[in-house]
């Protein structure tokens, strides 16, 4: 058996450039605060408001490697911790994205987290305890943690069934950041900035945010996120008409119910200038 | 007489012959007869009077009166262009109505008639006669006041939509005397509804839910909004009232066409929201003199909508296009007020009239202070003055706030009478009339013993027809259009039945408990999932081969399971099951009665999805006309089917009538929240809808046939089980009908069922 590289491992990991984040309240103080003492974080919001640019910034901000797992509902504590490999010479140990960072020191962001199995979530017990180490069954082995580790992990409350809700002993394991869709100005800020568009466009870009966020629990299950209000930006800035734009990057993607796509379509009409409609 | 007519055969005498020898002495029509006789002689051929004479002669045999028979001669007077066979026709077909519905009634269709030639062509007005006719022979004492309003009705839609008013009179009416006098006498909102809807246009009924999501897209909370009646047999009014925080609206804007029929409703709904947000508290009349009021209203229609357009400027593309008015010569007061109106909103408008440019210039120099409410008074009262000096005549009456989309603005004033009880009532129907949210089961019933079926009388009966939950449209089969809001649901108490019995019904079919229960049990009814580490399957399962092969190495016994399959893992189903308990539910389908058979099916069912926690509930149906659909929660989503919900199976009784399309509905309305992956109703009935109130039952086959339809679009697949013998597979569809004559071949029907459910 041997021994995987660690050190070239993390650095294709390492953020280089700036990633542009807008803060809204004190989370980038509780966020550096729970890192000092390197306590776990759970960022707690809607989807696309900005929750995994967050993370990616703090780990520009405090200098390590970000490794991100994007959960699935087929992700197995194997797929986390690693496993054994068959190679010419014999079975070769690979380590998992978890045990990389583990080892290497780098913020671990596990995103959506409930979407993967219960059993992963219980690998990640013994890292955001008092232990802060990861056993390697199969290998017997304890990875202790590299003292500049720390794991954070997103969730989406409004988005689960009762069934997929984190459980009791996990939820209270973390400290919580709660993400919303910033307030209007901060958020034309964000959006013109993100998709390069004026300030007039990109106010008008929120005013769609809005009336479709009014229709939550409406028949919506979420409103158009600052995500999707971007993307709809970036097409207006490759040129696309305002309506087309946020037809193709909103209208459509939010709902297959035509009437209610029709309504918001006749309700975000009605709150845009002519020349912003039209242009 | 003419020698031409003295010439036939006395046994084919001439029908004119005929007529005068019946009734040409009458005293009091018999001068009036021989005169039109005689002025068609000098028009017509011989056979062209006997034609006429024809019609006359019917009128004579259904002794019809004197009165009739004049004022046939009226009618041929008055339509000189008709021909003799026309005029028969008319009189053929206004004796049959003396017939059905009395001369009294042929009469008033005599006298309508020159009216109703003058708007239809011959074939047309066959129709107009036709469906007096049928109307005669259904409900005859509603014969003479549609004729008094056949008008009305047939301005509205024509001969066809004058048959088709007649037709749905008829289906609403279901027989009841009461009901339908109220229809044909326009005194019920329904038939002034159908007029006001015309043919094939989209009205509140539909546009109903998009205006709701509208509104709240736009202020953040969705607006109440409610139909608009008209009071007594006066069409509804055209503007939007504003009453408490209830908005009502129009049933219809007519004239506008059916495809830009959301524009004004929209626009409608946006000018009563910038009322809502940005008005201020009601204000007293007072003394204010009408002329005022109205002009006060309009400058608070300006100020309320210049804040809203700030707020949302594209409102000014909405609104536009209802602005229409033109500098022309202003002959009264109020064409002035809607180039005023226009003015004010639209800054390129041009006037020439210093009235409009006065307005304009107040409302300009006040623009900086829009935000106070008492800005409308102040403007409003200076223009009072002007508009009265110009001596332009304003009649309060025909007032008709313009433009189109604005409301009656009623709602700003308070005018020192009942302040909001008009409001409360309309709110108090219309939340009854709201689906209220589920409850869950009550303990009411989990402690009381059964009832004993024998014995003492029940202490208190509970209100059998019960609250009103729902309503629900139905298809009119023979107008080819779904009725909105024509079936209301309505929630039946349960009573409570011996459950022992029923437990022990069950226990005495061997091994039908446990046959079901592994059917249900192995149902494939959840999510495909990808299965890893099974013993076989289509591909490698690449983790498990790999620890395999390290198994081999380091010596130890692998393990077998190392394939990947495609399989259901988690049951995600929701069921409602509809047990028809209607009247024909008595009937005995070999030795026991259909609904003994139900009952156990459900019994059996309920206890197998109830073990392994499928989500499930009960309800029974059984209707009493359209007004009164019955509806038994046996069982909830959230509840156990234990002892209590037995009971209350237990406890269902045959009665009534089956509408089995708004039982569907309803089921499809309380499974749409679930999130479940797979939504199943299975109706339990004798598969043969009818109502007292419907004359046809293959109507409501159609219109549950439809309503299938509605719920399969919805991703339901519903399921009939179908008890009895005349079992119908239109309304399921053959694939979907599951037939079951004895309870024995209950299981094998229902692996049929599940074995479907896997496929599709």
């Amino acid at each position: 058996m041997t021994e995987p590289s660690l050190a070239g491992g993390l650095s294709a990991y390492a953020i280089r450039d700036e990633p542009y984040y807008r803060a809204v309240g004190d989370e980038i103080d509780i966020f550096a605060a729970a890192y000092a003492c390197r306590l776990p974080v759970m960022l707690k919001g809607p989807t696309g408001c900005g929750k995994t640019r967050f993370v990616e910034h703090m780990a520009w901000r405090l200098g390590r490697p970000l490794v991100t797992v994007a959960a699935h509902e087929d992700l197995t504590a194997a797929d986390l911790a690693g496993r054994f490999l068959l190679a010419p010479e014999g079975t070769v140990w690979q380590d998992g994205p978890l045990t990389s960072a583990v080892r290497g020191g780098a913020i671990c962001y596990l995103d959506e987290i409930v979407e993967a199995r219960q059993d992963t979530t219980v690998v990640i017990h013994p890292l955001t305890d008092a232990r802060r180490a990861l056993p390697l069954e199969k290998r017997g082995e304890l990875v202790p943690a590299h003292p500049d580790f720390q794991l954070t992990i997103s969730y989406n409350p409004g988005d689960q069934s009762a069934v997929k809700d984190l459980k009791e002993s996990t939820k209270q394991r973390f400290v919580a950041i709660e993400f919303d869709y910033p307030a209007p100005a901060v958020e034309a800020e964000v959006v013109a900035r993100e998709a390069d568009v004026s300030g007039e466009q990109a106010r008008g870009l929120i005013e769609v945010g809005l009336r479709s966020r009014n229709l939550r629990g409406q028949g919506l299950a979420e409103g158009a996120s600052t995500r999707m209000l971007i993307h709809a930006g970036k097409l207006l800035r490759a040129g696309a008409p305002a309506d087309a734009a946020v037809r193709a990057a909103i209208l459509l993607p939010i709902t297959d119910e035509p009437d209610l796509r029709e309504a918001l379509g006749a309700a975000i009409a009605a709150s845009l200038p002519a020349g912003l409609a039209a242009s | 007489m003419t020698t031409d007519a003295l010439s036939r055969p006395a046994a084919a005498a001439g029908a004119a012959t005929r007529l005068l020898r019946l009734a040409g002495d009458r005293a009091d029509v018999g001068a009036q007869l021989r005169a039109t006789l005689d002025r068609l002689r000098r028009r017509w051929s011989a056979e062209d009077v006997d034609d006429w004479a024809e019609g006359a002669l019917a009128l004579v045999h259904a002794n019809a009166g004197g009165r009739c028979l004049a004022l046939f001669c009226r009618l041929t007077d008055m339509s000189r262009g008709a021909g003799a066979a026309g005029l028969a026709a008319d009189a053929c077909a206004a004796a049959e109505l003396a017939r059905g519905a009395g001369s009294k009634a042929a009469a008033a269709a005599l006298e309508a008639a020159p009216a109703v030639a003058a708007r239809l062509a011959p074939p047309d007005r066959a129709r107009w006669w036709a469906a007096l006719s049928r109307l005669a022979c259904a409900a005859p004492d509603c014969a003479e006041p549609l004729v008094e309003r056949s008008a009305m009705v047939l301005a509205a839609g024509g001969a066809h939509g004058f048959e088709d008013f007649v037709a749905a009179g008829l289906k609403a009416g279901g027989g009841d005397r009461g009901r339908l006098k109220a229809f044909f006498t326009l005194a019920d909102p329904a038939a002034r509804r159908l007029l006001e809807r015309g043919a094939g246009q989209a009205g509140f009924h539909e546009l109903e839910r998009g205006l709701v999501l509208f509104g709240a897209a736009l202020w953040g909370a969705p607006p109440r909004l409610a139909p608009l009646e008209g009071v007594g047999a006066a069409p509804a009014p055209q503007r939007v009232s504003l009453a408490g925080d209830l908005i009502r609206m129009p049933h219809v804007y007519r004239g506008v066409p059916a495809d830009a029929a959301p524009g004004p409703y929209r626009a409608a709904l946006a000018h009563a929201m910038a009322h809502r947000v940005f008005g201020g508290p009601r204000r007293p009349a007072g003394k204010l003199k009408p002329l005022q009021i109205a002009l006060v209203g309009l400058i608070e229609d300006a100020r309320v909508e210049a804040l809203a357009m700030r707020r949302f400027p594209g409102l000014r593309a909405l609104w536009a296009p209802w602005h229409v008015a033109r500098p022309v010569a202003a002959t009264n007061a109020a064409l002035l007020m809607a180039r005023l109106a226009r003015a004010l909103f639209d800054p390129d408008y041009q006037d020439p009239d210093g009235f409009v440019a006065k307005g304009r210039r107040l409302f300009a120099d006040a623009s900086g202070r829009l935000e106070d409410p008492t800005l409308a008074r102040a403007i409003g009262g200076l223009l009072g003055n002007d508009i009265g000096q110009m001596r332009l005549r304003f009649d309060p009456r025909g007032y008709v706030v313009e433009p189109l989309y604005r409301d009656d603005n009623l709602g700003l004033w308070d005018f020192g009478d009942e302040p909001d009880a008009e409001a409360e009532e309309i709110e108090q129907a219309v939340d009854a009339a709201r689906p209220r949210p589920e409850e869950g089961d009550d303990g009411r019933m989990a402690d009381a013993p059964p009832r004993e079926e024998a014995g003492r009388a029940r202490e208190i009966e509970p209100d059998a027809a019960g609250q009103v939950v729902a309503s629900y449209p139905e298809w009119d089969r023979a107008a080819g259009v779904e009725r909105a809001r024509w079936t209301t649901v309505r929630d039946a108490p349960a009573a409570l039945g011996d459950r022992r019995a029923l437990a022990a019904a069950l226990e005495a079919l061997p091994g039908f408990r446990q046959r079901i229960a592994r059917l249900v049990r192995g149902a494939r009814v959840g999510r495909a999932a990808r299965l890893k580490r099974q013993p076989e399957g289509f591909d490698l399962d690449l983790d498990a081969a790999v620890e395999a092969g390290i198994a081999l190495r380091v010596g130890e016994i692998p393990e077998g399971r190392i394939h990947r399959a495609a399989g259901r893992r988690v049951r995600d189903v929701a069921t409602v099951a509809l047990v028809d308990v209607s009247q024909s539910t008595r009937d005995r389908v070999g030795a026991a009665t259909v609904l003994e058979i139900e009952k156990l099916a459900v019994a059996a069912l309920g206890a197998a999805m109830d073990a392994i926690g499928d989500r499930f509930a009960v309800r029974a149906f059984a209707s009493c006309g359209r007004d009164e659909v019955r509806l038994t929660r046996v069982k909830e989503f959230s509840g156990r089917m234990d002892a209590a919900a037995m009971a209350r199976l237990a406890g269902l009784s045959s009665g009534l009538s089956t509408r089995l399309g708004a039982a569907l509905r309803h089921a499809g309305a309380e499974l749409a929240p679930l999130r479940s992956h797979r939504k199943l109703v299975l109706a339990l009935t004798d598969g043969e809808p009818s109502d007292i109130d419907v004359a046809d039952p293959l109507d409501l086959v159609e219109d549950a046939r439809r309503a299938v339809l509605g719920l399969r679009r919805t991703g339901v697949d519903v399921f009939g089980v179908t008890l009895g013998e005349g079992c119908d597979a239109r309304i399921f569809g053959r694939a979907n009908t599951l037939p079951v004559r004895r309870i024995e071949e209950l299981p094998a029907r229902l692996s049929e069922l599940y074995f479907r459910l896997a496929r599709l």
